[in-house]
């Protein structure tokens, strides 16, 4: 054994297998990437640019709220409203501070009206800070660009999950229930000292 | 007025620099699309695609870098020695162009066919140490000084090798002129050195490797402790004609390789043999497509192997090298005497 390492190292056998590996990927394709000619498609569900969401007629989704901005990680995301003349919530800045974002898509998630969205769009690079502050007309007209269409109605039902798919009938609900409470006395008490009883396959058991 | 010019010295001047020009001109070319041939082999053989932008596939791309260096700023350190930081670079070009000159291409295709073509070449490299050495030192910092340092010293332990293993060679050539040492290998039956000097062979390409400075050898420019070693300072032309002197060493090494071991521009015979239409392709052609392959080979080497320590530099060239090329002297002579050739 001793021999054949003597001889395989005296021939350089592992330098001979080495330059055989460079050598058949001298004939491989490169992986490269050639970037501005030929461009990746970003996969579905890509937390790209801020958009915020329309309605079917054309309003802003957001209702102000402001459970985005409270989410934020970064604290980027800054929402001023008003009141209206019939004391409706107007929102009137909704600024996003694109430079400081982490792309965490926390505020998508807690959105609870599906009105913030992050695009698949990720080539925004610019030549000044300003370009990155993002008004509310320019995170709606990302919203016509990138957004527009069918994949905007489809993009918070595949990767959102929206609150509203987790809604039950009835059956599903906690309610009051009479019989059971006769059955399960002294057993299961809410806060307030009420008693409860969950009929069904109602989430909270 | 003119009739001096045919005198038959002064012929021989004009021919001689005429030869020189189109020598070095032709060199200059090769030496900046060696660099994109590196860059590309290399490239591909860590599977990327190497320059792409420059022209088609960059072709154009040692263009751009040349007019880059050329119009870049030539940056002298504060408290360099001027005088010699100036001329080291210089000295290190001189040194590597000037043994191109020996070189004989093809039959008659040399600028000076001089009796000790391959002393001449020996002697240069090692001068080229000096422009290495002296760089190191005038930069006044600390990585050129090391880098400095190292080249010599390492240059120093393998010109021995190098000398010694080209021993071989002259014993069965019976010459130290480069063209009589491709003559005498056309007559032998396999048309090359490397078969009898297959330890000369080796010991001869392991030290050019280390001679050139050349990856996995390249200690004096290890750009991951020393920045680029003895040039770090330099910036523009100076760092262009070191470069440049790097590359021409690496194309004189591959020279000689091919004139010392691989038959220069002869074909051997047996080849001819089986395909006699190769014997109407000029025979540059061969010597500048073995030239090649070795460039290559550098290239390739540097694509697969990692950097040597310097004490294992130390330890190839002295325990290893210098004894194997001693025994090759031995057995060369010994069959010489015995006249097996």
């Amino acid at each position: 054994m001793r021999l054949r390492e003597f001889i395989q190292k005296v021939l350089f056998v592992e330098i001979l297998k080495g330059m055989a590996l460079t050598l058949s990927r001298l004939f491989t394709r490169p992986v490269t990437r050639q970037y501005p000619e030929e461009k990746k498609q970003a996969l579905p569900g890509f937390r790209g640019l801020h958009a915020l969401a329309r309605r079917p007629d054309g309003t802003a989704r957001c209702v102000g709220c402001g459970l985005c901005a409270a989410i934020c990680a970064s604290e980027c995301i800054h929402v001023y409203t008003t009141e209206g003349p019939d004391h409706q919530k107007i929102v009137e800045r909704y600024e996003i501070e694109v430079l400081r974002c982490v792309y965490c898509a926390l505020c998508v998630e807690a959105c609870p009206f599906q009105a913030i969205a992050l695009t698949e769009h990720y080539e925004y690079a610019n030549y000044s800070r300003d370009d990155f502050y993002m008004t509310k007309e320019k995170l709606l007209e990302n919203w016509d660009k990138y957004m527009a269409g069918k994949k905007g109605e489809e993009y918070f039902k595949k990767f959102w999950h929206p609150l509203e798919n987790d809604f039950r009938e009835y059956e599903g609900q906690p309610v009051f229930d009479p019989e059971r409470y006769k059955r399960r006395k002294g057993k299961i008490r809410d806060i307030r000292g009420e008693w409860l009883i969950y009929k069904g396959n109602g989430r909270r058991q | 007025m003119l009739a001096f010019i045919n005198e038959p010295a002064v012929l021989n001047i004009i021919l001689a620099v005429v030869k020189s020009i189109i020598l070095v001109s032709v060199a200059m070319f090769h030496v900046a699309y060696a660099t994109y041939f590196e860059r590309k082999a290399i490239g591909h053989m860590q599977v990327r695609m190497g320059p792409m932008r420059v022209g088609p596939h960059g072709i154009l791309q040692p263009i751009a870098d040349m007019v880059k260096l050329f119009f870049k700023e030539d940056i002298i350190p504060e408290k360099a020695d001027r005088t010699v930081f100036y001329f080291a670079p210089v000295i290190s070009f001189v040194a590597a162009i000037s043994s191109l000159s020996v070189i004989p291409f093809y039959k008659d295709w040399y600028v000076a066919n001089i009796n000790i073509g391959l002393l001449f070449i020996l002697a240069m490299s090692s001068l080229g140490a000096y422009g290495i050495v002296m760089a190191g030192w005038a930069s006044n910092s600390k990585y050129a000084f090391l880098g400095g340092l190292r080249s010599s010293a390492q240059v120093l332990s393998y010109e021995i090798a190098m000398g010694l293993s080209l021993v071989g060679v002259m014993i069965m050539a019976g010459s130290l002129n480069l063209r009589e040492i491709v003559e005498a290998q056309s007559k032998l039956p396999y048309g090359m050195f490397a078969i009898p000097q297959i330890l000369g062979l080796f010991v001869f390409l392991v030290a050019a490797f280390a001679e050139t400075n050349r990856s996995p050898f390249d200690l004096p420019e290890a750009e991951s402790e020393l920045v680029a070693g003895y040039f770090a300072e330099y910036s523009g032309f100076r760092f262009a004609l070191f470069y440049a002197g790097e590359y021409i060493a690496m194309i004189v090494m591959a020279s000689l390789l091919t004139a010392c071991y691989f038959g220069g521009w002869t074909l051997p015979p047996f080849i001819l043999k089986a395909i006699p239409l190769l014997g109407l392709v000029p025979g540059a052609v061969w010597f500048v497509l073995k030239v090649y392959f070795f460039i290559f080979l550098y290239y390739w080497i540097r694509a697969t192997l990692p950097r040597y320590r310097y004490d294992q530099l130390m330890a190839i060239g002295w325990k290893v090298l210098i004894p194997l090329s001693l025994l090759n002297i031995f057995i060369s002579g010994t069959l010489r005497i015995l006249k097996v050739f």
